[in-house]
């Protein structure tokens, strides 16, 4: 849909709870990285997820490295992951490198789903 | 819904077309080399060294790369690979193809210096390191050196360049340093071995089998591989594809070890193959569920079926260095290598039908919203 011409809300959207970023995050630990079979909301690899006017999202992120290919593809699974929403009008994502990803910026679940001792 | 995309449809698929006609023009060349009767193979079946390993590996690892870098510049070095191929394969002044086979090499190098300006690591520095393989190699090919001569140049880009991304993602499983710095030993262990082998083969390659084994030991210890094995779908697949790779990896740096610099015959087969086909090709095979969605911005969805040609190129593999080279069956060995073939072929038949069928699906390895998610978002959701 056109980010200039959204559409207008319907009953669904002004029945429905607000969309917030703490939603928008729960949404995307159900976008997995293939590999390591984790999400990348553990994975420490969201900076921000920010909600504007309640229907544009966006999102900075990173990737564990800039040799990783996977920046298109995420991309992808997250605008197919926050489809699901009809209040959403368009989703920025945005690849930065600084901080620069560090295993610590990993939550327990996910040190935890890979093995880490504690 | 907008859709912001990070890199541009289209590209990854013309250039990975290249890399596709590398691939098949080498495999017609393997059924010459493997002893079949197939008509008009003779500059496939000479340049088949070269053309699976810098004109369709290579070429796939610089389209990764171009992806991750993401800059226009960044695709003429997988676009040179492609050019170069089909000037091999073409015919006409070989010296030209060979040079830009070169400029290729050169290209990544640069890429991997531009990857390491946005963000310096030791893992990246390590894959540039590996491309200067691809480099010697493409120079001394041009040179005239024969191909067998420079094994151990194309251990160090292939070897080399897996190496270091298995570095990387030892960071997320929280081993210590010191196992790090085994890994980036047995890497320059390896460097070391090609160096040596320019002016000593005999020890350069057993030094390089000594290299490999360090390597398989490293990553059959500590790989991520071992515990995603645990996981289910896509996620295990890519594990055992690459456990399976390593064991592969074993036995070559074993036959590097033990036997030495080769040239032909039986146990050249098994240093080759097992190496390359084995292992690297074990890695191609394995994220090929990740990376195809990458490149070509399409999704891919993994299915069971995908263990198909995993497993027929494991067992094709056996019965050509078991049945064929180490019991000397002729007869074995060219069953063996014409299933490798097949292993092959099924592999891009099924990712491509994977490819078309994705078209119709929602996500790049057919991930759907489960009910907690759908129960959770009620009422904002379709």
């Amino acid at each position: 849909m056109d980010a200039s011409h959204p559409a207008p809300l319907g009953i669904a959207d002004w029945c429905a709870p607000a969309l917030t970023a703490d939603l928008v995050l729960a949404a995307l630990h159900d976008v997995i990285d293939p590999e390591l079979g984790v999400n990348i909301v553990d994975l420490g690899l969201l900076y921000d997820v920010r909600v504007d006017e309640g229907r544009d999202v966006s999102i900075r992120m990173t990737l564990t490295t800039p040799g990783c290919p996977l920046g298109g593809y995420l991309d992808d699974e997250i605008q197919t992951c926050l489809r699901q929403f009809h209040a959403i009008r368009a989703v920025e994502m945005q690849l930065v490198w600084e901080p620069p990803w560090s295993p610590e910026l990993m939550t327990p679940a996910a040190k935890e789903q890979l093995g880490w001792r504690s | 819904m907008a859709v912001v995309t990070t890199a541009r449809r289209g590209r990854g698929a013309l250039l990975l077309a290249g890399a596709m006609v590398a691939l098949l023009a080498g495999l017609w060349g393997a059924l010459a080399l493997l002893g079949y009767d197939v008509p008009a193979s003779d500059t496939t079946a000479a340049d088949h060294g070269i053309l699976m390993s810098l004109g369709f590996l290579g070429t796939m690892i610089a389209v990764e790369r171009a992806v991750a870098l993401d800059r226009l510049w960044a695709w003429s070095a997988p676009a040179a690979s492609g050019v170069a191929t089909v000037w091999l394969l073409v015919g006409g002044w070989a010296d030209g193809g060979k040079a830009l086979l070169l400029v290729a090499g050169i290209l990544l190098l640069a890429v991997y210096a531009a990857l390491q300006r946005i963000q310096p690591s030791l893992h990246n520095a390590l894959m540039a390191l590996a491309s200067v393989g691809w480099i010697v190699t493409a120079a001394l090919w041009l040179d005239g050196w024969q191909l067998f001569r420079l094994l151990p140049w194309l251990a160090v880009f292939l070897v080399g360049t897996i190496a270091a991304e298995r570095l990387e993602l030892s960071r997320l499983i929280g081993i210590g340093t010191g196992p790090r710095a085994a890994l980036v030993a047995a890497s320059a262990l390896l460097v070391t071995a090609a160096i040596t082998a320019v002016w000593s083969p005999g020890v350069g390659v057993r030094l390089g089998g000594a290299a490999l084994l360090c390597l398989a030991g490293w990553l059959v210890r500590f790989d991520l591989a071992r515990r995603t094995v645990r996981q289910h779908g896509v996620t295990r697949f890519i594990a055992v594809g690459l456990l399976a790779g390593y064991g592969w990896l074993a036995v070559a740096g074993a036959s590097w070890l033990a036997a030495g610099y080769q040239v032909w015959g039986a146990t050249f087969d098994t240093q080759v193959h097992g190496l390359f086909l084995g292992f690297v090709m074990s890695m191609v095979f394995a994220h090929a569920p990740v990376i195809a969605p990458a490149v070509l911005r399409r999704p891919v969805p993994y299915h069971r079926r995908f263990y198909c040609h995993l497993g027929l190129l494991h067992l094709s593999l056996l019965i050509r260095i078991v049945g064929g080279d180490a019991l000397g069956s002729r007869t074995t060995w060219q069953i063996g290598g014409l299933l490798n073939e097949l292993a092959l072929l099924t592999f891009v038949a099924v990712t491509a039908a994977a490819v078309l069928a994705g078209r119709k699906g929602r996500s790049g390895t057919g991930w759907l919203p489960d009910a907690s998610t759908r129960r959770l978002f009620a009422g904002l959701t379709h």
